[in-house]
C-alpha cells in the first residue's frame, strides 16, 4: 500500500523553524511506522533524524506521536492509522524542547527529573553481612515498578507537564517510589523531603492519565498517591499541603464532612495575613451571589462520633 | 428508580445551587431519591486510602441495608468512592478486614453489593435515552456548549470503564448535550483536570489550568460550558476571575452544573436552577434559553 507520511521537520542548523516534509513510500499490510522511516532515511533523505533501537516495543526509544496519539513507531502498525486516509502525521512529543525532527531532549524532559529524585538505594549496611535479600513477596511490587522502560509516554499524557514543564512528572515520581518502598533503603524521610519539594508529589492532580498511558500497567499515579498517602503518615514537610490535609481531616473527623470555608483559611494560615487578604475578593464575590460557606459554622453530620471513631483507628494503625 | 443519595459535602458548601438543582431535576424526571444523611465525606483524594476506604465502606453498607444503588451529583465523590469499591469488591479478605476492624463495631458489614452511579451514568444506563427524550419539554437549540467531565468521571478504568460497552461512559456528557438539542462544542481538554485538586499547593498551575479549559472553550465558541463535578465548578466558575487575572485575558464563560443544564431542557425556568448565584455571569444562556419555547 502507497502511504504518504507528512513528517514534523526542524533542524538547528538551518534557520529551525518548525514545517513538515511530505514522503511517499510503498509499504506492507503488515509494516510498522519505524518501517516507514527506516525505508525514507534508507532511501530518499538521509537528513530525517529520529530515534529509534530494539524495534520490539522494548526500549522506549522511538516514542512520538503518530496522528496526534503518542505511541511506540515500531509497534505502531501503519495500518492502524490509514484506515479513513492514507496518510500518516508523525510528530515528536507534546511540550517538549525537538533538538532535530522527532528526536526531542530526553534529558530536559526526564532524565534530568529521574537524577533529582536520587535513583539508587541507600543500603542500611549496619543490618547486613553482604547481602540483603528480600522475600519475593516484598519485591513483587517493586519488581512492578522496576520494570518500567522509560518510554515517557506517562509524561506524555501528564495534565500538569503542558502548563508547567518543570513539574518533575509521573516517570521520576515513579522511580521515587521504587527507593520509598524499598525496606532496605536508609534514606527514608530524606526520600520523601525530595519527594514533597516544591514541583513533585503535592503538585501532581492524579488525574489518572499517567496510568492510563502507561503500556507496563505499572500504574504511576497510584504509585504518587502511595507515596502521598506515606507522607501524610509520617507527617508531611511541605508547609502549605500540611496545613492543607491538617484542616481538611480535622474537619471531617470533627463533624462527618468537609467544611470548606475553615479549610480556606486553615490553608493559608490563621496568622498569614497576606495569604489571608488575598482570599478576600474570591470571597467577597462569593458572599455577593450568596454562596460563601461561613467557616466553623459547621454542624455536626448524624454518624459523626462513628466517624471519628474509624478516624482515631486508621490514625492508630499508622503508628 | 429510587437511589440512595449522596449530594457530597461541595453541593451545600460552595456550590449550593447544585443541591436543589439536583432535587428538582431528578423529582421531574420521577428518579425518586432517598438522602443519606449520617455519612461522611469520601475523602475527596486528601484523605489516605486507610482512612477513606472504611469510611467509604462505612457509606456502602448502609446503602446496602436501604437496598438501593447510591446516586451522586459529584465526579470527585463519584471517583474515590468507585476506587474504594473496586478495591472492596476485587479483594473480598481487605472487604472482610474493613469490616472486622471498622464496621462491626457499629453492627454494620458490607457485604459488597452496592453499587455507586453518577446521575449522568444514571440517565444513560438505568433512565434510558427514550425516556429522557419524551422528557424535553425545552430543546435547547442554538445554545453551544463544551463538554468538562471532571477526571475521576473517566478513569482510572478498571474502575469507571471496567467493560468495553462501559467505556461509553467517556462520551456521555458529549452524547447528552446533542440529545437535549444543543450543540456540541468539543474541546481537546474535556477529560483533563481543572486544576482545583492543586490549587493549595501550586496555585499558579492550578490557575492556568482553568484558563486552559474555559479559554478553549471561548476560543471553539462555547456559550457555556457543562460539568458534572462541583469541583471542577469552583475552579472553572469560582476561580475563572483569578485565571484571567493571571493569564491576562478576557474569558467570561458561564459554567453550568449538570443538572441546571438538564433542568433548562426539562422546561425549568435558569431562575428555578440558581443560575444567578454563579460567579461568571449566565446572562447569555439565560438570553438564549429566554428566547426557546
Amino acid at each position: 500500500m502507497q502511504i504518504t507520511f507528512k513528517v514534523y521537520r526542524k533542524d538547528p542548523e538551518k534557520d529551525g523553524k518548525p514545517g513538515r516534509s511530505n514522503y511517499s513510500v510503498e509499504l506492507d499490510e503488515e509494516a510498522t511506522v519505524l518501517d516507514g522511516l527506516l525505508k525514507i532515511r534508507d532511501e530518499m533523505d538521509d537528513t530525517l533524524a529520529f530515534r529509534a533501537s530494539c524495534a520490539r516495543g522494548y526500549c522506549g526509544e522511538c516514542t512520538m506521536r503518530v496522528n496526534y496519539k503518542a505511541c511506540f513507531a515500531c509497534t505502531a502498525k501503519v495500518s492502524a492509522f490509514t484506515k479513513k486516509s492514507p496518510e500518516i502525521l508523525l510528530d515528536p512529543l507534546r511540550n517538549i524542547p525537538v533538538i532535530k525532527d522527532l528526536v526531542f531532549d530526553w534529558d530536559a524532559f526526564m532524565w534530568n527529573k529521574i537524577t533529582a529524585v536520587k535513583p539508587w538505594l541507600e543500603p542500611d549496611e549496619s543490618s547486613t553481612n553482604g547481602e540483603n535479600l528480600l522475600p519475593d513477596s516484598t519485591m513483587a511490587d517493586l519488581r512492578k515498578v522496576m520494570s518500567c522502560y522509560y518510554c515517557g509516554l506517562c509524561d506524555e499524557g501528564c495534565t500538569v507537564l503542558p502548563v508547567d514543564f518543570d513539574f518533575l512528572g509521573p516517570a521520576a515520581l515513579t522511580k521515587a517510589y521504587r527507593f520509598v518502598f524499598d525496606p532496605r533503603d536508609k534514606a527514608g524521610r530524606e526520600r520523601l523531603k525530595i519527594a514533597e519539594k516544591p514541583k513533585g508529589i503535592w503538585d501532581c492532580v492524579h488525574c489518572f492519565e499517567a496510568s492510563e498511558h502507561c503500556p507496563r500497567g505499572i500504574a504511576p499515579t497510584e504509585r504518587i498517591i502511595s507515596i502521598r498517602d506515606k507522607a501524610f503518615k509520617v507527617g508531611i514537610t511541605n508547609e502549605k499541603v500540611a496545613r492543607h490535609h491538617t484542616s481538611f481531616a480535622a474537619s471531617v473527623k470533627e463533624s462527618g464532612w468537609l467544611d470548606e470555608g475553615r479549610l480556606a483559611l486553615e490553608s493559608e494560615g490563621l496568622t498569614n495575613i497576606k495569604g489571608l487578604m488575598k482570599l478576600l475578593p474570591t470571597a467577597a464575590r462569593a458572599m455577593a451571589r450568596g454562596k460563601a460557606p461561613i467557616p466553623y459554622l459547621h454542624p455536626k453530620r448524624p454518624g459523626a462520633e462513628q466517624i471519628k471513631k474509624i478516624f482515631e483507628k486508621g490514625e492508630r494503625e499508622k503508628k | 428508580m429510587k437511589y440512595a443519595f449522596y449530594p457530597g459535602c461541595v453541593s451545600r458548601g460552595g456550590c449550593p445551587e447544585l443541591y436543589p438543582s439536583a432535587v428538582k431535576v431528578s423529582a421531574k424526571l420521577g428518579i425518586e431519591l432517598e438522602e443519606m444523611k449520617d455519612v461522611a465525606c469520601t475523602g475527596a483524594g486528601v484523605l489516605p486510602q486507610d482512612i477513606s476506604d472504611p469510611i467509604n465502606a462505612r457509606t456502602f453498607a448502609k446503602a446496602e441495608q436501604l437496598g438501593l444503588p447510591i446516586m451522586t451529583i459529584c465526579s470527585t465523590c463519584q471517583g474515590v468512592m468507585a476506587q474504594a469499591n473496586y478495591r472492596l469488591t476485587s479483594e473480598p479478605e481487605y472487604r472482610a478486614k474493613i469490616n472486622r476492624e471498622y464496621l462491626a463495631d457499629e453492627g454494620l458489614e458490607y457485604k459488597g453489593t452496592t453499587e455507586v452511579k453518577h446521575l449522568l451514568w444514571i440517565l444513560f444506563e438505568d433512565y434510558g435515552l427514550d425516556r429522557l427524550k419524551s422528557q424535553i419539554q425545552r430543546p435547547l437549540k442554538g445554545l453551544r456548549v463544551s463538554p468538562f467531565y471532571g477526571c475521576f468521571l473517566r478513569r482510572p478504568p478498571e474502575a469507571i470503564t471496567p467493560t468495553k460497552e462501559l467505556s461509553r461512559r467517556k462520551n456521555y456528557l458529549d452524547e447528552l448535550i446533542e440529545i437535549l438539542g444543543a450543540e456540541l462544542a468539543d474541546i481537546s481538554g474535556k477529560g483533563k483536570c481543572c486544576g482545583f485538586p492543586i490549587l493549595s499547593a501550586n496555585e499558579e498551575n492550578s490557575l492556568a489550568m482553568a484558563a486552559k479549559h474555559t479559554g478553549e472553550a471561548k476560543e471553539k465558541g462555547a456559550d457555556c460550558m457543562v460539568t458534572p463535578c462541583p469541583l471542577c465548578h469552583l475552579n472553572l466558575d469560582g476561580n475563572q476571575p483569578r485565571a484571567e487575572a493571571q493569564e491576562g485575558k478576557e474569558i467570561g464563560l458561564p459554567i453550568l452544573h449538570l443538572p441546571q443544564f438538564l433542568g433548562l431542557a426539562l422546561g425549568f425556568e435558569p431562575g428555578e436552577m440558581s443560575l444567578k448565584r454563579h460567579i461568571v455571569s449566565t446572562q447569555t444562556v439565560e438570553s438564549k434559553v429566554s428566547m426557546l419555547a
